[in-house]
């Protein structure tokens, strides 16, 4: 008799891995899922008739369960949801900053003129070594988004290993440390990510890095990070933060996204912004300061300021992915009440059906 | 870059002076009247990495601590642009009204001919956040490193630059360090 209820189980434990994904084990959420309350099969029923076998019983507690699992799943995605507008209020409120420091940058470079501007910032090197920063989430239940940015890195390495290219990591997010940590390419140093990257966080990364580049430990830093493009879409990418290419800066032009309803639905708004209009800077105009001292001090300025975007922006799309991750997982869970539940009345009618022929069967054979 | 002694001495100076002369402006010789069509109003953008202090706001003057020395920009001053040291930013949003006061860490300052300031610093807060108690231990531990680092050293650098900002903010207080 315990053969059945065992592969119930079986089956029970499975289906919830399919609903919730493989980091259903991932640390706080075990609980949620461990902790389920089984709801108790009350007696309120019409027909309280005899033995309805542990089939049903079992059915009952694995929808209440399933109803448990959505409720989670939902609130998951609605919690995710507002963290994802809250991400981009952040990401709205470093844009000043940033277009007066591009617009300034733009203005000393023309203000400079044709003087070569001989900065050690600027001027690329010959790459024997490669410090590649990677961006990952801490917490797992966002579909694929830590896997593809890994994957990502880990061809990017493989691409510049190939190339005689020295590389070392910097890891950024808790997956991803645990991953590289375990794996043969050099970690330089391990940060968390957290939910609200802060400039002070960044600012710790690009000074480590800065340091390193001014010292010559490193020639060039890349950054590996997941570009937000929609709620659904997402790219991770990579970046060459240092050395910086002038042009590059004065370009950039930068898109905005704000996370809006459309017919009760969560959709994304894009707006795409020029870059920034480059500073007039009129012939009396008072440099307290050499322009080539101001610019060598701009520049780590610009570097904080884009660190601080691009984990914003990670965040950002990890967020999107478990609202899509948890969404799904809803869908999931609701189809299978469905299913479980029609299984359950079909149980449940064949037993009441039983019971009636037992009955008409053992009163017919009275009566003969 | 390291600030050459005698730029470290004058600030200090300025700093003494402004100490004694609490609402007079910057030298006369750095203030001139800008070509453009002078505007009546001065307009403060102030902004950090991850928010915006002020934005298009309509103010009477500004105290900014440059760099080369604090300076004053009111509406009609000629374009400057400086970079800015470890010190207060006073605004003054009414003619005759009490300056409002942010300690800020560093950043730079630029004023167009529009008579339009942005200053954007890395860090500022509001002087009344500062904690007196918490400058002085401050101060204290990074004398202390700047005293046992080896000459010549980044640490001494470090400590420093670190003195430097403490004494800033204790200037700033009030507090004799």
């Amino acid at each position: 008799r315990d053969f059945p209820r065992s592969t119930m189980f079986a089956k029970a434990l499975v289906l919830a891995l399919a609903l919730v994904g493989s980091n259903a084990f991932a640390p706080g959420f075990q609980s949620g899922f461990a902790g389920t309350r089984a709801v108790q099969h009350t007696s309120n029923r019409r027909i309280t008739g005899p033995m309805m076998g542990g089939n049903e019983k079992q059915l009952k507690s694995r929808i209440a369960s399933v109803t448990n699992t959505r409720k989670i799943t939902e609130a998951m995605r609605l919690v995710a949801a507002a963290k994802v507008r809250r991400a981009q209020q952040a990401v709205l409120a470093t844009r000043p900053f940033s277009e007066t420091l591009q617009s300034v940058f733009s203005g000393l470079i023309s203000r400079l003129g044709q003087e070569s501007i001989d900065l050690p910032l600027l001027e690329s090197r010959e790459v024997k070594k490669v410090t590649l920063v990677v961006m990952s989430g801490d917490r797992g239940l966002c579909g694929g988004y830590n896997s593809f940015i890994i994957k990502k890195s880990e061809a990017r390495i493989k691409e510049l290993t190939e190339q005689g290219i020295e590389v070392e990591l910097v890891t950024v997010g808790k997956k991803c440390v645990g991953y590289f940590a375990k794996r043969d390419t050099p970690v330089l140093k391990a940060f968390d990510m957290g939910q609200a990257p802060t400039a002070d966080e960044a600012s710790k990364i690009s000074d480590m890095l800065l340091a390193s580049y001014l010292a010559g430990e490193t020639d060039c830093v890349e950054i590996m990070y997941t570009q937000f493009v929609s709620l659904i879409a997402s790219n991770p990418s990579v970046r060459t933060m240092l050395p910086l290419s002038p042009s590059g800066i004065e370009a950039e032009g930068d898109e905005v996204f704000q996370l809006t309803t459309k017919d009760g639905q969560f959709s994304v708004e894009s707006e795409s912004k020029p870059p920034a209009e480059a500073a007039d800077f009129p012939k009396d105009m008072i440099f307290e300061q050499d322009p080539l001292q101001i610019l060598n001090a701009i520049l780590p300025l610009y570097i904080n300021g884009q660190m601080l975007r691009m984990l914003q922006e990670s965040v950002a799309s990890e967020l999107a992915a478990r609202m899509q991750a948890m969404q799904a997982a809803s869908d999931n869970a609701k189809t299978l009440k469905t299913d479980l539940s029609r299984e359950y009345n079909r149980a449940r009618q064949a037993a009441v059906t039983q019971q009636i022929m037992e009955i008409v069967a053992g009163a017919s054979a009275a009566t003969e | 870059s390291l600030d050459s002694p005698a730029s470290i001495a004058r600030s200090r100076i300025m700093f003494a002076v402004r100490a004694v002369r609490p609402l007079a402006r910057a030298a006369p010789a750095v203030r001139a009247f800008s070509e453009a069509p002078a505007a009546s109003v001065m307009t403060l953008n102030f902004s950090l990495p991850h928010m915006n202090i002020y934005a298009d706001k309509t103010v009477d003057r500004v105290i900014i601590p440059g760099a080369e020395g604090v300076y004053g920009v009111t509406a009609g001053h000629t374009p400057i642009v400086s970079q800015l040291k470890p010190g207060v930013v006073e605004i003054v949003h009414e003619a005759a009204g009490e300056a409002e006061k942010y300690f800020v860490s560093g950043g730079f300052a630029l004023t167009h001919d529009t008579s339009v300031t942005d200053i954007s610093a890395f860090e500022a807060v509001k002087l009344d956040d500062l904690d007196a108690e918490a400058v002085k231990t401050q101060y204290s531990a990074a004398a202390s490193a700047f005293g046992s680092a080896a000459e010549g050293s980044a640490e001494k650098a470090a400590a420093g630059v670190q003195m430097d900002t403490a004494k800033a903010m204790g200037d700033a207080l009030g507090v004799a360090l």
